[in-house]
């Protein structure tokens, strides 16, 4: 049987996902092993193959209208999708500006930081994506695999990813489910 | 007794019980959030649906009744959905992101349940509304975005501390945590004893002080007794690193059941007195740091002449709050050893002097305890303020007010019952004495007395006349006393005691003293609870701890031409002391303590001290060494060798 193909991509949130996957160690071999890694925003290939993966990883919730493409493009081109960390699950700390309108938060951002000084504007290039409410990824895709966490634990992503590395799917529960 | 069945398993409970707590009196484990072991059930979270055979939906086990031959299921398909369901639809409502939350890691009740539940992922994306924060309060934190509407706050705030701050406004899924009127916290009628905290199941009420300070694994717990004042509540102690993070009442303490009150709970975080660090002994006008064995080598030098001179000795006092072995300890040192006629304690008997002699004349024990609060149809409280000190007792009374206690409350000066009472006798004039006498006089009159009284019904006019009181006043208040069973008289000092026995005998209720500090019965049991005079004696020994001593004994303590203090922080006595002692806080030591209705209960350490902080016994003990004395005193033979004023146990 060949190696499951592996793909990764972050969005919304703030790496720190992907630095605590790197907290596997030595286990990363292991993985390494199992699977097939592909695209990832920590290595050259930075898109999943065009004729798909067998699982695709997001970090980060929805802010955009480009992570809502990445996650669409993404999703079309994996079996199993997880969503991976509290952003990506539940919207995470970026989520907490959908307590303030959007117009709020961009001027806060742009304006009245401290450090803006009265040449500070909201940009507007229409070359720039369009901001939204914070989303869960689940609000626009299909997700198969949750795995919470802020960052998710190195045990918790090896238990995930050597579970799908074995074509299982896999199961939290006990010290791998926590939510922060 | 009624039958039933829960998952196949036949099982005999009382009538009466509900579901829930017959399945976790079995060890079946039902989830629940709103449920609270001490609080009246509320069925408003839903968590705790079971499955009943013949009901036409789900049922809330927390407040279903078990009834015989009644079928239960907690674990089919139907239930467990049902469960992810309420916990998906509390998830919706408000902002329970974890990362940022102080209870997020196993203190969070809610979090805790969706673990258990196997939740990944919220299934419905939570609805953004805003509700404001409340953070006006000193001590508590209102974060109305966390709250799950349990109300296990609003309950623990009405049924246990009969305070009623809390309550919610609007309806529905806008239902809002508010105090009093909708005012700030800070600004409510909240008296800051902490039981919602406690009870908060999530992290919408957190206190400030242990705040993100360490969760409950990360923490050490010591289950001690606190020693603020004589009720003696047991208290879970949180320490972490060896430092105080947080003060919680016991819910298996038999005094208090979970209760504190401010005094107890928030106090002592706030603690920011400078802190006696090592002996000192006064040269040329200033204090200087000395070693222990210097310190005590001149203390002992002065006290030696003065050995065995009652008038013109040593004049020695010791803070209530100091556990039996060391006031004991102190007893035999200053008083058997030395001599000394003037040895007594921070609170001068001012509490326990006069019940204590009254006690040795009827040759037996006269007092009730606080549980008699619980059953009593009527309180009476004779000068002593339950709303600024013994709060907890003020608690036990307050909550059964809205059940019918009547509450009478007789003190010249304003206290903070008033405006609970059915009926306030507060007189212009005259003595307590006379209060009660009127009272007994206006009980005659009513015809309702039970007990034998020489006072008849025609002295009534004179007693109100002497007391500056209406008639009717009394004839109110009588009435108020004798219209509830087993009604109890709370007092503060025993004053005309002899006279309140007769009216308590008239309308057959039961006393109760509150006797002051921690250890005031237990002092007072050792003869402590004279008036602390220095007279004509040579040198004064404040042992006062972590306690503090009355500006008049402070005075007093000036006039000593040599002065030892063994203080815990500095103070105006540590400013004019020629030695000064560090001592442990009441954290840091350990001993018995005597609660007002004769409780032995032992208090543990829960804090290391500092290598140059001793404990008083330690301090005592040295010095006897030093004055080559030996101290054999055994407390507990002690503490039965006086008839006291309630059963010692």
């Amino acid at each position: 049987m060949a190696k499951p193909k592996v793909s990764s991509d972050w969005l919304a949130g703030c790496a720190g996902c992907h630095m605590s996957l790197l907290d596997m160690d030595e286990r990363i071999v292991d993985v390494i092993n199992l699977v097939d890694l592909r695209s990832t925003p920590i290595t050259d290939l930075k898109h999943p193959d065009e004729s798909g993966v067998d699982v695709g990883i997001l970090e980060g919730g929805i802010n955009n209208s480009y992570n809502e493409e990445v996650a669409v493009n993404m999703r079309s081109h994996c079996k199993i999708l997880v969503a991976f960390g509290d952003c990506a699950v539940f919207g995470g700390v970026p989520a907490m500006r959908n307590f303030f309108t959007l117009e709020e938060t961009l001027r806060r951002a742009y304006i009245e930081t401290e450090s803006t000084d009265e040449s500070g504007h909201i940009p507007n290039d229409p070359e720039l994506a369009v901001p939204m409410k914070v989303h869960a990824i689940q609000d626009f895709v299909k997700v198969d695999v949750f795995l919470p966490g802020c960052p998710p634990s190195a045990d918790a992503i090896f238990h995930v990813l050597s579970e799908l590395g074995q074509g299982r799917v896999p199961e939290l529960k006990g010290d791998t489910l926590h939510w922060n | 007794m009624a039958t039933i069945t829960i998952n196949g398993n036949k099982l005999e409970v009382p009538d009466g019980m509900t579901v829930l707590r017959a399945a976790q009196a079995n060890g079946i484990e039902i989830p629940t959030l709103c449920d609270h072991p001490h609080l009246t059930p509320y069925g408003g979270c839903r968590l705790c649906l079971v499955e009943v055979e013949g009901a036409r939906t789900l049922q809330p086990s927390c407040t279903l009744p078990v009834s015989n031959n009644m079928v239960v299921k907690t674990d089919t398909k139907k239930v467990l959905d049902a469960r992810k369901f309420v916990l998906t639809l509390i998830f919706s409502e408000r902002n329970h992101f974890c990362p940022y939350c102080q209870v997020s890691g196993g203190d969070c009740e809610l979090q805790n349940a969706a673990y258990n539940e196997g939740m990944t992922h919220w299934p419905l994306s939570p609805n953004y509304t805003t509700f404001p924060m409340d953070a006006s309060h000193p001590h508590i934190i209102m974060e109305a975005n966390r709250c799950i509407l349990c109300r296990r706050c609003v309950r623990a705030c009405g049924d246990l501390v009969g305070n009623y701050t809390l309550g919610f406004e609007e309806r529905g899924a806008n239902s809002i945590l508010v105090a009093d009127t909708g005012v700030p916290l800070g600004e409510s009628t909240c008296i800051s004893c902490g039981a919602c905290v406690q009870v908060c199941p999530t992290g919408a009420l957190i206190d400030r002080w242990s705040a993100y300070r360490g969760r409950e694994t990360q923490v050490d717990i010591t289950n001690t007794v606190c020693v603020a004042c004589s009720v003696g509540c047991k208290v879970n102690v949180l320490t972490r690193n060896n430092s105080l993070v947080r003060i919680e009442g016991d819910w298996e303490g038999a005094v208090n059941e979970g209760l504190l009150c401010e005094l107890g709970r928030f106090d002592p975080m706030k603690v920011d007195c400078e802190r006696i660090a090592t002996p000192m002994i006064r040269k040329n006008g200033a204090l200087k740091a000395a070693t222990w064995d210097e310190a005590l080598s001149t203390i002992a030098s002065q006290l030696k002449p003065l050995s065995g001179k009652s008038a013109d000795g040593v004049a020695a006092l010791i803070s209530t709050r100091q556990p039996i072995e060391a006031i004991s300890l102190f007893k035999e040192l200053f008083a058997d050893q030395l001599g000394s006629g003037m040895v007594t304690t921070t609170e001068e008997g001012e509490f326990t002097a006069d019940s204590a002699v009254y006690a040795d004349t009827v040759n037996k024990a006269f007092e009730t305890d606080l549980k008699a609060l619980q059953t009593a149809g009527a309180v009476m409280v004779v000068d002593a303020d339950l709303v600024k000190d013994h709060q907890v007792a003020g608690f036990f009374i307050k909550r059964k007010l809205s059940a019918g206690t009547n509450l009478l409350v007789v003190d010249k000066k304003e206290n903070g019952l008033n405006p609970f009472a059915n009926k306030v006798l507060k007189a212009g004039k005259g003595s307590n004495a006379d209060i009660f006498k009127g009272l007994i006089a206006a009980v005659v009159k009513l015809g309702l007395a039970k007990g034998k009284t020489a006072i008849k019904a025609t002295d009534l006019d004179g007693f109100a006349a002497a007391t500056g009181l209406k008639t009717d006043d009394y004839l109110d208040a009588a009435f108020v006393l004798t219209s509830a069973e087993k009604p109890v008289f709370v007092y503060e000092n025993g004053s005309d005691l002899a006279v309140l026995k007769e009216l308590v005998d008239v309308v057959e209720g039961q006393l109760l003293s509150l006797k002051g500090g921690s250890n005031s019965l237990a002092a007072s049991q050792l003869h402590l609870d004279k008036t602390f005079k220095i007279n004509g004696h040579k040198a004064a020994f404040f042992a006062i701890g972590d306690g503090e001593a009355s500006q008049k004994s402070v005075k007093e303590f000036e006039k000593a031409p040599f002065k030892v203090v063994l203080a815990t922080y500095a103070s105006a006595l540590t400013g004019v002391a020629d030695v000064v002692l560090p001592s442990t806080n009441w954290l840091e030591q350990e001993g018995h303590y005597i609660n007002l209705e004769g409780k032995t209960q032992w208090a543990k350490i829960a804090i290391t001290p500092a290598e140059e902080s001793w404990t008083t016994v330690q301090t005592l003990n040295a010095l006897a060494e030093k004055l080559s004395v030996k101290l054999t005193a055994d407390w507990t033979k002690e503490m039965h060798e006086r008839v006291s004023v309630v059963e010692i146990s």
